[in-house]
């Protein structure tokens, strides 16, 4: 047998796969500076994590795919009990739980693509989706990309992880390689695997757009830097979904560019998070402030990418949006039922409404962590901690300014040739931009002389900085909101976590079955009876 | 020499020698023991050698007499297949019980009724006559009541006797029906039993027979409604018993035997094959489910078995050369990750003296053998890629789609998902989270505990290889082969050689 029967090396996965090794490498530099103690044991997982990641993105014979994919959960699970405490043991348990029960999904969903399609590549001939076994393989393979991935409703793992883990394990795993795999994995099915019907277009519109308000929803409430940046997670992901649901070369363009933007981004903030979190020794927003002036660079590059992940232009997350969104709109025009008509439209309006909500909770992370009162004196972090968030907030403009000259032609050759449909040139704006701001400073500096203070707009908030500087009530009013109120009461409760309702549902059973097995020899040999008359009637019927 | 009649001899004659001269020397019990379970090894390894040789099935005939008239050993690609998961699974454990068995007293009596249970299920493995078979299965049956209540406090004494009395109605229930079959058939010997029904077919009074069968190893296979002894009996048995009861006994003794008689005597038919599906779909995710309530560490891995015990059911129960691949090899990897994991506990049990799991945590730092082991063993059983019980759940899943049952599919991949949520919930509170002050002072266990926990899991990893064909055509094939030719069994006494 001939190993190019089991991988694939098209334009597709050379790019993800590239860009695996681009992350890997990123995370590995920064892992030299930050991992102090289990180094062995992090590396050895670390390697084996990209390992599977590369025979996951390069396979093409699904069982190669699977065995790769499968092991990708052991790891995940490994590197997020590296320091173990208790905390730490049931989030990796629950993530564990999460991830391998979607990939026994993803087993039967492919085993059934393969019986349905006689063939067993990822890559041959699209199934259409037009029998409920086709769609039940559809949903299935869905199922565990967006797990992986951590699309709405098994996104749960996320901020859990994204809050114990140790950074570099957050930062590779759920922030950019689980990424990448799972959309992928999206991208995959979408191109090569099924031929999509409106109706699994829909849900994964529907899907994109929840996930896009509800993380995003949470993430304002948030107080500790990691699990706000993990409802982040969750919520970028709901524009790749958007994306690839569209189903067309603009939308999978714009889905695959925006998984590897956000990747670059959530690393970015993640690794700053590690470095305030090495110095400032917190990750609650209540213990930290005013770290602007000791970390610079931090800041700067933290700042860089909270402004590409809210999609303010000219950095890359706004790219990729608007590629987002002309595909959204393209799709519109092109389909011709009411209905979907109308999904579309209410997806793009969330999908407008949560860049607004990720720009205002970054202005929460930021104001809390880099601006305000000082608490104390910390020092810049090491030069090894900072070299990959400055690779990567680099990388943020980049793809931003020089979007067409640099990455599109890759995604191109992916995907296909990508027909903007709306009037986006970064160059010049960027120019623009910088005269305005330019301006701006001969103005200040002119008037320099003349510099007024007054309070600190706090957006119509009850709060006072200048008295009780504390950033982590900041949109607690929206939490009052009579009809949100509810809702996130509900969700702090855990109600919508899949996980602990699945978990509540089967206990029930549990209590019924433990309650039958009272530990009673005659009501055994009852059972037994009744088994065998249960035989008798099979077989004498 | 034949090799056939050393294998249920071996055992009888250890155990005869060991209870003779045991009670002087603990040493002489450890060493002898191991040779003996480590020549029973090596000989179902040979037994392979010797069936790839031939071109049909070994038959001895015992004391010359023929067939019809005198008790036949058979050897053919499933009773070797077993005799190598039982023989390879009982040398682990023996070789776990040097160390394991030094806080009971009288180590002599263990070794006597385990080399008896292990006559027994070898006996049943080998054996060509229905009656003998019942005999063998006798044997291995009382002296694990025996070691079920080896620890002689209430706890062991209840199950014992729980366990005791169904299973005494299983044998009952299988005298019965060997009594019906002989009636019908004139004949003990399996092979002249298949003819004779092929002749004749089934009546109803077979039908009862069937049933009385059917519920008899069933009880013995612990399949749901037919279970509730085993989590009872395996928890309270030691380790090495607990191991040896859920990995190999409850096979050899429940799903060989089912086996053996359905596909290779009745013949298998659709209502049957229905039958067993179902029993196995609600083994597992009954099992399972009653697995995650658990809190107590053997008790969990006791209704996992039957959890397991279920893929292996709905494997045979689908019928097609697939599905019985998928089960017989299950059946192979089952047996090897739960005895580790029994041999897991018996370690953790043997070190910080309790079997609740909420009482544990942190382990890992202090008994790193134990707990990498326990991770490879609970990856297996989760169907986790790239160990071995991937591989067979993989099959299995195949299987029932391409049989067309994809309802089965994703049920057992519920079940699936229900194991890893168990095997996950074991592993936090064991081996993973904060270490209680009180266990600072553990450590690792003796030396032969630790090899034979480290063999089996380099089993569980290198089992996955099993199904690569140049190596499934060895072991897995012929054993697949007797199951889907079932009824070419009938001729082994023309054929076989002699």
């Amino acid at each position: 047998m001939d190993y190019r029967s089991f991988f694939i090396f098209d334009s597709l996965s050379k790019f993800v796969g590239f860009f695996v090794c681009f992350f890997t490498v990123i995370i590995f530099i920064y892992s030299l500076g930050f991992i102090k103690k289990k180094k062995f044991a992090y590396y050895s997982w670390f390697f084996l994590t990209f390992i599977a990641s590369l025979g996951a993105v390069f396979s093409s014979h699904i069982i190669a795919l699977i065995i790769f994919w499968g092991f990708l959960g052991l790891t995940l699970f490994q590197l997020i009990n590296l320091y173990s405490d208790k905390e730490v043991a049931a989030v990796a348990k629950k993530t564990f739980i999460i991830v391998g029960g979607s990939d026994g999904l993803l087993l039967v969903g492919l085993l059934l693509y393969t019986h349905l399609t006689s063939h067993y590549y990822i890559t041959g001939s699209p199934l259409p989706i037009n029998n409920t076994l086709a769609f039940v393989a559809f949903l299935s393979i869905a199922i565990a990309s967006f797990a992986k991935a951590g699309c709405m409703p098994f996104h749960s793992w996320i901020p859990d992880t994204a809050e114990t883990a140790s950074t570099p394990v957050v930062a590779y795993l759920p922030a950019s390689v689980d990424k990448l795999l799972g959309i992928y994995l999206l991208a995959r099915i979408v191109k090569d695997m099924f031929i999509l019907d409106n109706i699994s277009k829909a849900i994964l519109l529907i899907l994109g757009a929840l996930t896009v308000l509800c993380a995003v929803m949470m993430a304002l409430i948030q107080h500790n830097t990691k699990r706000l940046l993990g409802y982040h997670a969750v919520s970028q992901v709901g524009y790749m979904v958007l994306g690839i649901g569209c189903a067309s070369t603009l939308g999978l363009a714009g889905g695959l560019f925006h998984m590897l933007n956000h990747a670059i981004y959530k690393s970015c903030l993640f690794l700053g998070a590690g470095n305030v979190e090495k110095r400032a020794g917190s990750n609650e927003l209540e213990q930290l402030g005013g770290l602007g002036k000791f970390m610079p660079v931090t800041f700067i590059t933290t700042l860089i990418a909270s402004f590409a992940i809210s999609g303010v232009p000219p950095f890359n997350g706004f790219v990729s949006k608007w590629m987002v969104y002309q595909g959204l709109i393209d799709f519109m025009n092109s389909s011709v039922s009411t209905g979907l008509k109308f999904i579309i439209a209410m997806s793009l309006i969330s999908a407008l409404i949560g860049s607004g909500l990720t720009l205002a909770s970054f202005l929460k992370l930021n104001a809390g962590v880099f601006l305000g009162r000082a608490k104390g004196k910390v020092e810049e972090a090491r030069p090894s901690l900072l070299i990959s968030p400055v690779v990567l907030a680099v990388l943020c403009i980049a793809f931003g300014i020089f979007a067409s000259a640099t990455i599109l032609p890759f995604i191109e050759d992916s995907v296909g040739n990508i027909p903007m449909i709306g009037l986006w040139k970064p160059q010049p704006a960027t120019v623009l931009l910088l005269l305005g701001i330019l301006l701006g400073l001969i103005i200040f500096q002119l008037m320099a002389k003349k510099v007024r203070i007054s309070p600190s707009f706090v957006g119509g908030e009850e709060l006072n900085f200048e008295q009780e500087p504390n950033i982590a009530p900041f949109y607690n009013t929206i939490k009052e909101l009579a009809f949100l109120k509810k809702i996130y009461a509900l969700a702090e409760r855990k109600f919508f976590d899949i996980y602990e309702q699945s978990r509540k549902f089967t206990f029930l059973f549990i209590r019924f079955l433990q309650y039958l097995h009272n530990g009673v020899l005659p009501t055994y040999l009852v059972w037994c009876l009744l088994g065998m008359i249960g035989l008798f009637f099979i077989f004498f019927r | 020499m034949h090799i056939l009649p050393l294998f249920p001899a071996l055992g009888l004659g250890g155990a005869f020698l060991v209870s003779l001269l045991g009670r002087r020397s603990k040493k002489f019990c450890d060493i002898f023991t191991n040779v003996i379970t480590c020549a029973l090894f090596g000989l179902s390894l040979y037994s392979l050698c010797i069936l790839k040789s031939q071109t049909s099935p070994l038959v001895y005939k015992v004391g010359g007499w023929i067939p019809p008239i005198g008790i036949s050993l058979v050897l053919d690609g499933l009773s070797s297949f077993m005799l190598i998961i039982v023989n390879f699974v009982a040398f682990m454990i023996t070789l776990y019980s040097v160390n394991y068995m030094e806080k009971f007293t009288a180590k002599f009596k263990f070794y006597t009724l385990f080399l008896l249970m292990l006559a027994g299920m070898n006996g049943v493995i080998v054996t060509g006559d229905i009656f003998n078979l019942f005999v063998f299965l006798e044997i291995a049956s009382v002296a694990s009541y025996a070691l079920v209540a080896y620890g002689v406090e209430a706890e062991e004494l209840e199950a014992s006797f729980k366990y005791l009395i169904m299973s005494s109605v299983a044998s009952l229930f299988i005298l019965l029906g060997i009594a019906f079959l002989y009636s019908y058939a004139s004949t003990l010997n399996m092979a002249d039993i298949a003819v004779v029904l092929s002749e004749k077919g089934l009546n109803n009074a077979m039908l009862f027979a069937s049933i009385l069968f059917i519920v008899g190893f069933s009880l013995k296979a612990a399949i749901v409604p037919f279970h509730a002894w085993l989590p009872d009996a395996h928890p309270s048995a030691p380790a090495p018993i607990s191991a040896c009861l859920s990995g190999i006994f409850i096979k050899a003794l429940g799903v060989y035997t089912l086996c053996r008689l359905f596909y290779n005597v009745f013949g298998a038919n659709p209502a049957l094959l229905n039958l067993f599906m179902g029993l196995g779909a609600v083994s597992i995710v009954v099992g399972a489910l009653l697995a995650l309530g658990q809190v107590d560490f053997k008790r969990l891995l006791a209704y996992s078995s039957i959890n397991q015990i279920g893929y292996i059911i709905l494997g045979l129960g689908l019928g097609t050369p697939l599905g019985i691949l998928g089960a017989l090899f299950h059946l192979f990897n089952h047996s090897v990750f739960k005895s580790l994991l029994f041999l897991n506990s018996g370690a953790v049990e043997y070190t910080v003296g309790t079997r609740n799991i909420r009482d544990m945590g942190g382990l890992r730092e202090k008994m790193p053998v134990t707990s990498s082991t326990s991770l490879i063993a609970s990856m297996s059983i989760s169907g986790i890629p790239p160990f071995n019980g991937f591989f067979s759940k993989l099959i299995i899943i195949l299987a029932c789609i391409h049989a067309g049952h994809v309802v089965y599919s994703f049920w057992a991949i519920l079940g699936s998902i229900l194991t890893l949520a168990y095997f996950m919930k074991l592993q936090k509170n064991v081996f993973f989270g904060n270490l209680p002050e009180r266990y600072n002072n553990v450590r690792e266990v003796p030396f032969f505990m630790k090899t034979a926990m480290v063999m089996l899991a380099i089993a569980c990893i290198v089992g996955g290889f099993m199904v690569l064909p140049k190596v499934k055509k060895y072991i897995l094939s012929p054993a697949q082969n007797v199951l889907t030719h079932g009824l070419d069994y009938k001729n082994i006494n023309e054929i076989g050689v002699k």
